[in-house]
This record gives structure tokens, C-alpha cells and sequence, in this order.
């Protein structure tokens, strides 16, 4: 390699990349590596991108010797910034604390690829693992240069890259990097490290941003205070698909502490010296509204079907039609997951502070260019003038995407000429961002004479494909999506529509097996045979329960699920209660054998599983959002019971070792298999079969 | 602005606040926004999340929903007041950190301010009586079952 005949300073920060970009690699000596957006270790072989649009710097080597990574996807309690800094310390032979990882600063970091942020470990994590392979390469051909030795002679270690003959002959990274303005973009992927030289990646290193969790020192957007700080507060409609006729703001302008009252088209802010009195004078805003025909959510599932129009055919193959009837059992079945919220304990907020020409704006979000960029549209300024930096985020679970609260912070701002900040109240949280999609799935099954699924036919309503195509392996199937027109605004959720599709897929396949009088696991595992990593995870389940000795008593029972989201593949047996008197379902044990490819951080993994396992529950037992005439009525955690202390049940999780090179998302898979999972279990105990969540409470005298 | 005549006296974290703001504005708002303590989160505005616990006189309380007048004349701590002189952490601090008892960390300060309280009135809680007392307290990415290890190790820790 010859790296100085591959500096590419001179493309860098062109296109869209834009100004603020190149000022930035400007000013940062060092080593910077380029790397093309998307690529990973899979896709090695290709070519790269040549155009400088879609290169951006991942990391820079300091002249300090210090590291720094930079990756568009933020920090929203994944714990994404410690396993990047294991990934990139690993590559670099450097210690853990001389990296230092920039999330989600549109001025800083490549632009987002339209990453899922339940899969950003492995695609995220890749690219930067790569960039820091390559850094490495880098400074190892630099020092093999300056001692006139080929690069075979040096070798990369503990910051240092060192003469193979003769360790005393040693050149620290950041020397290497000093008095560099190198720019490299890359040609070919360097080679990674072997697995088995790893010291840093499969440890549970400890959270880069814990002190600040647990000193109360982590900043989160409404913790911000901007010198002239201003409070704002939005006129909201009062119903969905509302109209602004008419509205009097004059007097809101005259109440005490008030600094300005924007209005423009249908947006209405009040901003003010405190939030309170933001709040107070809003309410004194006389407003009309047009309210428009609300869809009654009594009727939402037929609504849903009403409204369906074919999106896309997953997972097709064979004749289904012919399967279905020629089949000696046809088992047909329609499954119904609610809309569900986010309800991230920290609701959307975000400040934005006008700096001459530009505007920052700090958001609560998951997608800051998305923000960046409906910023721009709103204010009329050009991107390269917004920068959107995301502080620390108090949950997300795919709920903080949407624009808005970004738009409606900078658009006061912009009027006042001094920061605002929008923070929403729980009520404005719960009611005015987006939703899990309600879902409806209907599935037909043929199976033959010998007890083969031949057919599987599965309509998708509202949800979307994600983890629609069967896990298992069919002769013939077909998997219609469709498009509806929902009645609530809704977005991303945890595993997009993966956690509705399992639901839908393994209660049917423990119906279908009750039905035939098989054990559940055996009837999955009789169709699990392409599906190698998936069985393995349901193998080592059974065992580590001891499913087939179960015998449980009255009462209670065990379920069993599998799925599969962002890479991993989990099987989840939980353990259920049904109370005698009041047929509520309490869930007592859990246990998890997750599969996730490379493990980064393996006390991480686990806590991201466990907490999937809580939110499917949730989902599972009690999460339903409920609306009347387009007025959202869970709006506060009473009316929206998420779950306690006291619905966490003990949870057993095992996470599968394996030689894969590639990390992935493990935060969901277990996730879309607990509810199933509890609804199999409720049938285990009283014979019920509940096909709706949330799973409503079973009398146990419908049993009888 | 209806201020009130005379000032609400607050001693936060060893230091005393003489502040001019209406009496009923919540603890909250005043501690954030007066004071510029903002490690004490917002969550929910009606005592139902547990995000906003500080300790009033050494007993926990939501400060959303406590009018700051209650907190005339006597002492609040926040997370803020927490560690040792030196920085050093609280001993609960400390094994929500060793145990990584958070995700992304907002309900964090209210928990770890509740599980102080919780110890003090009982220094050997079982798994049970730590989700009995942390009962009114929620976090969304389901870290539940690490706070109570996390609880229970600071308690460990603390009887020594």
C-alpha cells in the first residue's frame, strides 16, 4: 500500500457533504478515513463508491493519538457509543479510553444512511470496525515507510505500531498522525483482526455514558440551558385531522412573561420566559377548529381490511392455491395486534438556537438529517445552515423520527432571535407523535396426511413485511402485505412490524399443532430444517428448560415462540399463571436462548434482551392504545399502563456462542417472541386460545 | 408574575436558596428551571413515573407534583447532592453503575433517589420488598430486574 498516493483530501467534503464538513477535516489533523456509506464486510468485494457524495469520515486518528469515531446514528440507550469504541479500539490495538465516539451532530458525523436503529451494530458497526481496520493499515505502512521495512515487519500494538525485529524501535499513532493532513478514502477493505486475537470486543466493558446516567449529569435535550433560553409551547389540535379556522392570540401576547406569539399558517407557539408560562398563556389562545370524519375504532380491523391494497409478495414459492386444496387439514386463523405506544419516559423535546446565519437545533431524535432537513424546508434556509445535534435521548423504541418537534422549536427561534425550547408534556407525547401500527393478519394452512405444513397463506394487513416471511421452511407460500389507511398517525416501533407477524405466525403453528396433537417444538422443528441457526437457538431452548419433562399443574402453563429481527434469532418458553378468580395472566419466568452473531458486549446484550423481554410483555398483556373521535385517550401512564417493577418476571437469558465475524441487532428478536410465546402459554394452562393482544384476562371456567 | 411577598427558603443539596417564585409552582420547575438542576427529570407531570424523585427532608417525593411552598423552610436533595464532597459516588450510585441498572438513563436520578430512601428505612431489603417500594417508579427499557440487583448489591454494600 501506498498511502500517500491515495490521499483524496482534495474531494473531501464536496458534493453534499458541504461546507461545515470540509471546514471540519479542515481543521482536524491527523489521519482521517473516508469510507462509502452502506458498505460493509458483506459487500467487501464490490467496488467502492467513487463519487464524494456518498464518502464520509468515520474516523480520524489524532495527533494526541486519541481517536475519534463518527457515526450517524445516536445514542438512545442501546448503548451504541461503548460496543463502537470496543470495535474500534479492537482494530486499532488501542486502549478502550483513547476513543471517543461522536453520535448524531449533522456537522460531524457521515450522513445517515437511513440506518434501523435495532440493526445499527451490525451495519453501523461494521463500517466503523472497517474504517479503524483500515487507519490501522494506514499508520502501519506510514511507520514501515519511515524504517524503510515492508508493512509485514511492523506490527500494530497497545497504541503503538512497533518493529518486529527490534520492539524497541517504536512510533506512537498520534506521532504518526502529526503534522498529517492525510484524507484517505478507501480502495479496498483492509483485513480485520482475527477473532481470536480479540481483547476488547466480547467483554463487558463498562458504559462510556454511565457516570453521567448516575450522577444526573447526562444532558438531555429540555436540559439544556442556552444563554437567553426561551420556553415554547404549541397550540395543538383537539382531535386528530383537525383544522385551524380561526384563532385570537392577542390576549395570550399580554400575559405575564410572554416574549412573542408565532403564528403562521396552522402553527401556533407561544414563547415565553418559563414553560409554565408558555403553558399559561397558550391557554388563553381562542382558537376554532374544523374537526374532519373520524374512523371509529370499534371498527378498526375491518377498517383495515377495507382499506388494503397489495404493497408486496414476500417469501413466495410454489403453488399455495393448489397446496390449500389438496391439503387433508386446512387451518385458518385471523391474529390482531393493537396500536401501540412509544412512551418513552422522556417525552420529544428540542431546542434550537439561532447562530447567525445558521441554526443548531438539539433534538430529542433517533434521525437527526431528517430533522436537518425538514428544518431547512421549514425555515427556508439551506441544509449546510442547520445542524442538528442530538444530546442524550431518554428512550426512543423507533418513536422519535418525526420531525416535528425540531420544526416547531426553530420556527420560534427564528421569530424571537434567541433559543427555544419545545418540550413536550406527557399528555402532548402520548397524543401527538406516532404509533405502532395496528396490525391484521390472516393465515391459511394446509397440512397433509403425514402432519406436513405444505401451505402456509398470510395476508398482512398495516404492519409491513418486516419479519412477515415464515421462519420456517414450506413447500408452498405466500405472503400478501398490504397498505391501509390507518386511523392514527404511525411509525417505526422496536422491530418495525416484526414483533405483529410473529405473533401472528407462532400462535397459528402451536394451533396448527395442538390441532394435530404434536408438541409444539417438535412441529417447529420439523419445519425448521433450512433454518439452521434458528434451530439450534429452538434446540438449545428445550433443553435448557427441560420441555420435554414439563408436566405443569393446573393453572399454569408453558409457551413457546421463535423469531427472528435485525440478524438475531431468539426462543423464548414462558412460564404463566392464569389466577383462578380473576383470569388474569401473570407471567412468572422467561427464558431467552438468543443467538446474535458476534457478541460486542455481552453484559450489554443481555440487558438489551431483558429489556425487549419487558416491552413484549407490555405488548402481551396490557399495551392497546385507545382513541374516541380522533381524541388519543391514553395520554398518561394510567391510562397507558406500561410495565412495572412488578411485571417483571425472572428471566433466564442464554446468549448462543458462534464463530460469526459479524455483530448483530439483539435488542428485538426476543421481543416479537414473548407475546406469542405467553399467549401459547395461557393455552398450556386453561385451553384458551387468545388470537388478539393485548391478551385479555381468561376465565378459567370457559375451560370446563 | 404573582410572586409571592416573601421568599420561599429552600436548602438544596447543603445550600440555601431564598427564592421569589409563586408557591405553587412545582418543586420541579423550580429546581430546573431557578436553580439549573436538571438532573431531576421530567416524565409524566402527575406522580405516576417516578422520573422526578428527590428527598424532602430525607423522604422521597415527586416533584412534579409537589408545590414548591411544601419544601419552604426545609431541605431538598437531589441527584445532584448526592455524592461525596470529594465526587466520589453514593454507594447506590456505584452499583447502578457496576451493574449497568440503565439504558438510556432518564428514569435513572428518580431511582436511584428512591432506593436511597428505600435503604435507609430498610438496609436488607428482599428482591420482593425492593419491587414492592420502587413499585411507583417506570422505566420503558425495562431495566427492572437489573435495579433491583443493583439495589440489593448497594445494600450489600452498605451493611458493612
Amino acid at each position: 500500500m501506498n498511502p500517500r498516493g491515495e490521499d483524496d483530501s482534495s474531494n473531501a467534503g464536496s458534493g453534499a457533504s458541504g461546507l461545515t464538513r470540509r471546514e471540519f477535516l479542515r481543521v482536524a489533523g491527523g489521519v482521517v478515513v473516508l469510507f462509502s456509506i452502506g458498505r460493509s464486510l458483506e459487500a467487501a468485494g464490490s467496488a467502492p463508491a467513487s463519487t464524494a457524495a456518498d464518502v464520509n469520515a468515520w474516523l480520524r486518528v489524532g495527533e494526541d493519538g486519541r481517536i475519534t469515531v463518527f457515526a450517524p446514528t445516536p445514542e438512545v440507550g442501546q448503548n451504541l457509543r461503548t460496543e463502537l469504541a470496543q470495535l474500534a479500539a479492537e482494530e486499532l490495538s488501542v486502549p478502550l479510553s483513547s476513543v471517543a465516539v461522536v453520535l448524531g451532530d449533522t456537522d460531524r458525523v457521515p450522513v445517515d444512511p437511513g440506518v434501523c436503529a435495532s440493526s445499527a451494530i451490525s451495519t453501523i458497526g461494521m463500517t466503523v470496525r472497517q474504517a479503524a481496520a483500515e487507519a490501522r493499515e494506514i499508520l502501519a505502512a506510514m511507520a514501515a515507510e519511515r524504517w524503510g521495512v515492508p508493512r509485514s515487519q511492523v506490527v500494530v500494538k497497545e497504541g503503538r505500531v512497533v518493529l518486529a525485529s527490534d520492539p524497541e524501535t517504536a512510533v506512537g499513532l498520534g506521532e504518526l498522525a502529526r503534522g498529517q493532513r492525510l484524507v484517505r478514502r478507501l480502495k479496498r477493505p483492509a483485513p480485520l483482526k482475527p477473532r481470536a486475537e480479540y481483547t476488547l470486543v466480547g467483554k463487558s466493558a463498562p458504559a462510556i455514558d454511565g457516570p453521567a446516567y448516575v450522577r444526573g449529569k447526562a444532558a438531555f435535550a429540555a436540559d439544556l440551558r442556552l444563554p437567553k433560553l426561551a420556553y415554547g409551547k404549541v397550540l395543538m389540535p383537539p382531535c386528530l385531522g383537525a383544522k385551524l379556522v380561526r384563532v385570537e392570540t392577542a390576549s395570550a401576547a399580554t400575559q405575564p412573561g410572554v416574549i412573542a406569539v408565532v403564528q403562521e399558517d396552522d402553527f401556533v407557539g407561544v414563547v415565553a420566559l418559563r414553560p409554565d408560562l408558555a403553558g399559561r398563556a397558550l391557554r388563553s389562545v381562542q382558537a376554532t377548529w374544523e374537526e374532519g370524519a373520524h374512523t371509529s375504532m370499534a371498527a378498526l380491523y375491518t377498517g383495515l381490511r377495507a382499506t388494503a391494497r397489495l404493497e408486496e409478495r414476500v417469501g413466495v414459492r410454489g403453488d399455495v392455491e393448489a397446496s390449500l386444496a389438496g391439503a387433508r387439514h386446512g387451518y385458518s386463523a385471523s391474529y390482531r395486534t393493537p396500536f401501540a405506544a412509544h412512551a418513552p419516559i422522556e417525552p420529544h423535546a428540542a431546542a434550537a438556537s439561532p447562530q447567525g446565519d445558521r441554526i443548531v437545533v438539539y433534538a430529542s431524535t433517533q434521525r437527526p438529517f431528517d430533522h436537518r432537513k425538514a428544518v431547512a424546508e421549514a425555515l427556508g434556509m439551506s441544509t449546510e445552515k442547520v445542524r442538528v445535534i442530538v444530546p442524550a435521548v431518554g428512550g426512543a423504541f423507533g418513536g422519535k423520527d418525526a420531525p416535528d418537534i425540531s420544526v416547531q422549536a426553530a420556527r420560534m427561534a427564528q421569530v424571537v432571535g434567541r433559543p427555544v425550547l419545545v418540550s413536550q408534556s406527557r399528555e402532548e407525547e402520548m397524543s401527538w407523535n406516532s404509533f405502532r401500527p395496528a396490525a391484521l393478519i390472516e393465515v391459511r394452512c394446509g397440512v397433509t396426511e403425514e402432519g406436513k405444513i405444505a401451505a402456509w397463506d398470510a395476508d398482512v394487513y398495516n404492519c409491513g413485511s418486516r419479519g412477515a416471511e415464515p421462519c420456517y421452511t414450506f413447500a408452498n407460500q405466500r405472503v400478501r402485505v398490504y397498505e391501509c389507511d390507518s386511523p392514527l398517525p404511525q411509525g417505526h416501533w422496536r422491530g418495525l412490524g416484526a414483533s405483529a407477524n410473529a405473533f401472528a405466525r407462532e400462535v397459528h403453528l402451536d394451533y396448527m399443532a395442538s390441532e394435530l396433537g404434536e408438541d409444539p417444538v417438535g412441529m417447529r422443528l420439523r419445519h425448521l430444517g433450512g433454518n439452521a441457526r434458528m434451530e439450534r437457538v429452538v434446540r438449545a431452548a428445550v433443553e435448557r428448560y427441560g420441555w420435554e419433562d414439563r408436566r405443569p399443574p393446573t393453572g399454569l402453563g408453558a409457551g413457546f415462540a421463535c423469531a427472528a429481527d435485525a440478524g438475531s434469532c431468539a426462543a423464548v418458553i414462558a412460564d404463566v399463571e392464569v389466577e383462578r378468580t380473576s383470569g388474569q395472566v401473570r407471567v412468572r419466568r422467561v427464558l431467552v436462548v438468543q443467538e446474535s452473531g458476534l457478541v460486542v458486549n455481552p453484559d450489554n446484550l443481555r440487558n438489551q434482551i431483558e429489556g425487549g423481554v419487558v416491552m413484549g410483555l407490555g405488548l402481551a398483556l396490557r399495551e392497546a392504545v385507545r382513541s374516541e373521535q380522533g381524541r388519543i385517550l391514553s395520554r398518561s401512564f394510567t391510562s397507558y399502563p406500561i410495565p412495572t417493577f412488578r411485571d417483571t418476571p425472572a428471566m433466564e437469558i442464554v446468549v448462543l456462542p458462534t464463530t460469526d465475524v459479524l455483530p448483530r441487532g439483539g435488542g428485538t428478536a426476543a421481543l416479537c417472541a414473548v407475546a406469542p410465546a405467553v399467549a401459547n402459554a395461557v393455552f398450556d394452562a386453561v385451553g384458551r386460545r387468545l388470537r388478539e393482544l393485548p391478551l385479555a384476562p381468561v376465565r378459567l371456567r370457559s375451560v370446563a | 408574575m404573582a410572586e409571592t411577598a416573601r421568599p420561599i427558603v429552600i436548602r438544596v443539596n447543603g445550600t440555601e436558596h431564598s427564592l421569589r417564585v409563586e408557591r405553587s409552582r412545582s418543586l420541579l420547575s423550580v429546581l430546573r428551571t431557578e436553580l439549573g438542576l436538571t438532573g431531576t427529570n421530567y416524565g409524566c407531570g402527575s406522580g405516576e413515573c417516578g422520573a422526578c424523585t428527590v428527598l424532602l427532608e430525607g423522604q422521597p417525593v415527586r416533584a412534579c407534583t409537589t408545590p414548591v411552598s411544601h419544601a419552604d423552610g426545609r431541605s431538598v436533595t437531589t441527584i445532584e447532592g448526592l455524592q461525596g464532597k470529594d465526587g466520589s459516588l453514593h454507594p447506590v450510585q456505584q452499583a447502578f453503575l457496576d451493574v449497568q441498572a440503565f439504558q438510556c438513563g432518564y428514569c435513572t436520578p428518580g431511582m436511584i433517589m428512591e432506593a436511597v430512601a428505600l435503604l435507609r428505612k430498610n438496609p436488607n431489603p428482599t428482591a420482593l420488598a425492593i419491587r414492592e417500594g420502587m413499585a411507583g417508579h417506570l422505566c420503558r427499557c425495562g431495566t427492572y430486574s437489573r435495579i433491583v440487583r443493583a439495589i440489593q448489591a448497594a445494600a450489600a454494600k452498605m451493611r458493612k
